[in-house]
């Protein structure tokens, strides 16, 4: 493994507290909630885990230096106990990421309700359609107003979900114009002449 | 924001070293970020004191050549070949000439960075190619016309065989490139309605009173992924300026545009050049 204090970003000499403040602001970070469907949740929860260890290997290091449970939460998985075989299995390839082959499997069904216009809204999702997304979870929503899981994902895709935003991004007093300004600089559609 | 300057003339005068003078006349912003993004992550940017070639009485201070800066430069000299290309062909006679004057000044330049990077070349190729098929099909979606633009922009960062890595950074990239393709189009939305060429934003959202505030939610879902994407690179030093662009100049960008200040800015922006 890793040294744990590198794997947290602190010194060795840290306090108690800093360690404890570097773990909780990468928990933050690498939150399950964060990366809820996101393709790439299992990175997410791999360094959840990695720091999860590390600050464990380092309580225990310092023993009776105030505890502070770690977060165990399952990542952002696609739920897979529901549905007929045929779904259950597109539901395993999309978490996978095997996504053509869910399509195809998809495309072979006959038989097409929420579910159905859900996974295909997974699937689209998961590619970067996020429109073609958010048309057939509402397809989906529509067919089948009752189910939570449907109606939870067109909502991540009306109005977001978590996603983590750092310390000095978070509010409070806003940057000044000149900030704005040299920003909008940044990130120009299309050329410019020189410098 | 010094460092931001620093990487984009830096990579002006990496085009022009390695794609003749020419090349520093399409230099653009969008691979200034990906020569941030490539950038080593350790250690403090070696900058460099020099003449800007511009404006040759200042001095200003850029980042000295690397990989990063080399490979950015290749990549914008070859996607600005090839949409020269598509604008000559799109345009008449006179008013695609200005494009076809560039394009010839710029060949000797691009088919240099070609030799470097034919891969990349061949995938804007195909992406440029496909954006034209369902540009003349009509295409009714915004996804697959951003699409071909994205996986173009992904396509932008070379593997570093480092599996986490490259997903992250072909996440980030990806819907980048959508972000971009879809402001843009809505951008254009009365420059192509008053020429009536294709706008994949006027075609989904034909008649719908909450146009605006619908593709807001879509582009803000592909910048939400952005970032997640960009917690999950470890980009050290360059961590702040990437998501200082993220968090403040993209939706900064995005604001103006649905404003309808955008425009002037650009206008503004060119008539301060003038007189610098």
């Amino acid at each position: 493994m890793n040294d744990p204090y590198s794997v947290l970003g602190v010194s060795p000499n840290a306090s108690d507290d800093e360690v404890k403040k570097a773990y909780r602001e990468l928990a933050r970070k690498y939150h399950p909630d964060n990366y809820q469907n996101n393709p790439l949740a299992d990175l997410a929860e791999e360094k959840m885990k990695a720091i999860n260890e590390a600050y464990e290997a380092i309580q225990k290091q310092r023993e009776g230096g105030g505890g502070y449970s770690t977060y165990t939460q399952p990542g952002g998985q696609y739920r897979q106990t529901t549905g007929t075989g045929a779904y259950a299995q597109v539901r395993m390839l999309i978490n996978a990421g095997s996504l053509d082959q869910a399509q195809a499997l998809l495309d072979a069904q006959s038989d097409r309700g929420g579910e159905w216009y859900f996974l295909c809204g997974a699937v689209a999702y998961r590619r970067g359609w996020l429109d073609e997304a958010l048309r057939n979870y509402q397809i989906a929503c529509q067919m089948d107003p009752g189910n939570m899981e449907y109606r939870q994902a067109l909502m991540m895709m009306q109005t977001g979900g978590h996603t983590y935003r750092p310390h000095q991004y978070g509010g409070g007093s806003g940057p000044d114009l000149c900030t704005i300004l040299m920003c909008i600089d940044c990130c120009t559609p299309g050329g410019c002449f020189g410098c | 924001m010094d460092l931001y300057r620093a990487y984009y003339c830096g990579l002006c005068r990496a085009m022009r070293r390695g794609c003749g003078w020419a090349a520093g006349m399409v230099l653009n912003y969008d691979f200034t970020f990906l020569a941030i993004l490539l950038a080593p992550t350790q250690g403090t940017p070696v900058e460099r004191c020099r003449r800007c070639p511009v404006r040759p009485f200042r001095r200003v201070a850029m980042c000295a050549a690397s990989p990063a800066l080399e490979i950015a430069a290749d990549e914008s000299v070859i996607l600005a070949y090839h949409q020269l290309c598509d604008t000559v062909r799109d345009d008449g006679f006179f008013s695609g000439l200005p494009a076809r004057v560039l394009r010839w000044l710029l060949c000797r330049g691009y088919r240099k960075a070609v030799r470097r990077r034919p891969e990349f070349d061949r995938i804007v190729r195909q992406q440029l190619e496909q954006l034209h098929k369902l540009e003349q099909e009509n295409c009714p979606g915004l996804d697959a016309p951003a699409d071909a633009f994205a996986c173009l922009l992904q396509a932008a960062a070379p593997k570093s065989g480092e599996d986490a890595r490259d997903r992250a950074a072909a996440q980030l990239l990806y819907h980048m490139g959508r972000w971009i393709y879809l402001l843009d189009a809505r951008d254009d939305l009365e420059s192509d309605e008053k020429r009536g060429s294709y706008n994949p934003v006027a075609l989904r959202y034909a008649g719908q009173p909450d146009a605006d505030a619908a593709l807001r939610a879509t582009l803000d879902r592909s910048l939400d992924l952005m970032r997640s994407a960009c917690a999950l690179l470890e980009l050290g030093r360059q961590e702040e300026l990437v998501n200082n662009v993220l968090w403040l100049g993209m939706p900064a960008v995005c604001q103006a545009v649905f404003d309808g200040r955008w425009a002037q800015m650009k206008k503004h922006r060119i008539w301060r050049k003038g007189y610098e």
